[in-house]
C-alpha cells in the first residue's frame, strides 16, 4: 500500500526516475536506500525527501505556521488514519469534517503535501461511504473531490463518485 | 487584433477587471481609466455591459476555461452571471440570495466545474463591492470559505486591493 503510494507521489511530483523501496518490520514500513547517506525510513520522511528532490518545497508550506500545520496533518495521517479500527472511522471523519468547514485545503488556501497524503490515506474510507454519509461529512467530501481532480494527484486510486448538489437538504451537520 | 478596455474609474467594474487580468496573458488587451466602462473591439463593435464584456473576454481566450468546459457548464455560468446581475447588484436585502450561493457551495470548491469561471468572478465581484460585512457574519460558512479562498488568490487579491476601495 505505502509503496504504491510513494510511486504515485513520485509521478505527482514529476520525478522521472523511480526509486526502489523495501519494507521493514511487521507493519511493512517503507525504506528508501539512498545513494548518498543512511537509508530513509517511514512514509512521511521519504515523502518529504521526495518533495525536496523535486524542488517543490512550497508543498511543505510557505510560512513557519503553514509548515507546522502540514507536519501536524502528516503525523495525523500516520498515527490516526492508518491502521484505524473500523469503529473509530466515524470519529476521524467527524474531526476532519469540522476542521475543513472553513478551508479549501488542509493548510488553508494553499495545496500541500498534507492534501496528497491525507487523500491517499483516507481514500479507502471514503470509497466505502454511502451517498447519505458522504453528504453528512460534506466538508470532507468536497475537499476529497477537489483533491481527486487536482491535476496529477489521483494515479493508482479509482475515482470516487461525488454528487455536487445536496439530496438530503435538511440537516446532518 | 488589439482589444481596449476603458473602465469607469469612479465606479470600477470589478468583474470586468478580473476577467481582463485572467486573459491578459493570452489576449492582446490594454486597460485604461476613463469616464465610462466600455470594451472596444473594433470601430463597429463595442460592449458597454459588464456581463457582455466578461463573456466576450472569456470567449476570445477559450483555453483558460473561464466559460466552463462543456455545454452544461456554460449554461451554469450563464445562470450565475444572470444571478449576480439580478439578485446581488444593487439589492438591499441579500439574505435569500446569499443563502442560495451558500447552499450551492456546500459540495463545491468553485461555483461551476473544477476551476475558476466567470461565475466565480461575477459573484465575487458583486459581493466584494456590497456585502463583505454581511458575508463575514458566520451564517454562510460555505460562502465565507469560498470568498476568502478566492480573495487570497491572484488576481483577486491584486484587483481587490487596487480597486475595491474606489467602489461607490
Amino acid at each position: 500500500m505505502a509503496l504504491r503510494e510513494l510511486s504515485s507521489l513520485e509521478k505527482c511530483l514529476g520525478l522521472k526516475k523511480p526509486n526502489k523501496y523495501g519494507t521493514q518490520g511487521e507493519r511493512k514500513v517503507p525504506v528508501l536506500q539512498n545513494n548518498n547517506g543512511a537509508p530513509l525510513v517511514g512514509l512521511v520522511t521519504i515523502a518529504s525527501h521526495l518533495v525536496h528532490e523535486a524542488k517543490k518545497t512550497v508543498l511543505l508550506g510557505n510560512s513557519a505556521e503553514e509548515r507546522a500545520v502540514v507536519q501536524q496533518w502528516l503525523e495525523y495521517r500516520i498515527a490516526r488514519v492508518d491502521n484505524c479500527p473500523k469503529d473509530e472511522l466515524k470519529v476521524i471523519l467527524k474531526e476532519l469534517n469540522h476542521y475543513l468547514e472553513d478551508k479549501v485545503y488542509i493548510a488553508g488556501n494553499v495545496f500541500t503535501l498534507a492534501d496528497i497524503l491525507m487523500y491517499y490515506g483516507i481514500h479507502r474510507i471514503v470509497v466505502e461511504l454511502a451517498i447519505q454519509e458522504k453528504e453528512r461529512y460534506l466538508n470532507v467530501t468536497r475537499w476529497f473531490d477537489h483533491i481527486q481532480h487536482y491535476p496529477g494527484v489521483r494515479h493508482h486510486l479509482p475515482p470516487v463518485v461525488v454528487l455536487r448538489n445536496r439530496v438530503y437538504p435538511s440537516g446532518h451537520h | 487584433m488589439a482589444l481596449n478596455l476603458t473602465i469607469n474609474s469612479s465606479n470600477p467594474p470589478l468583474g470586468a477587471l478580473l476577467a481582463a487580468e485572467h486573459v491578459k496573458g493570452s489576449v492582446n488587451l490594454s486597460v485604461e481609466e476613463g469616464k465610462d466602462t466600455k470594451l472596444y473591439v473594433s470601430d463597429q463593435v463595442q460592449f458597454s455591459d459588464v456581463n457582455s464584456i466578461t463573456r466576450y473576454l472569456a470567449r476570445v481566450a477559450p483555453a483558460l476555461g473561464l466559460y466552463g468546459s462543456n455545454m452544461m457548464e456554460q449554461t451554469e455560468v450563464d445562470h450565475w452571471l444572470e444571478f449576480s446581475a439580478r439578485y446581488l447588484c444593487g439589492r438591499s436585502d441579500l439574505s435569500l440570495a446569499l443563502l442560495e450561493v451558500d447552499k450551492t457551495l456546500a459540495l463545491r470548491t468553485f461555483l461551476v466545474g473544477r476551476s475558476v469561471t466567470l461565475a466565480d468572478l461575477s459573484v465575487w465581484a458583486a459581493l466584494k463591492g456590497n456585502v463583505e460585512s454581511q458575508v463575514k457574519s458566520g451564517s454562510y460558512p460555505h460562502l465565507c470559505r469560498w470568498f476568502s479562498f478566492l480573495s487570497s488568490q491572484v488576481p483577486f487579491s491584486s484587483v481587490g486591493s487596487k480597486w475595491a476601495n474606489k467602489i461607490t
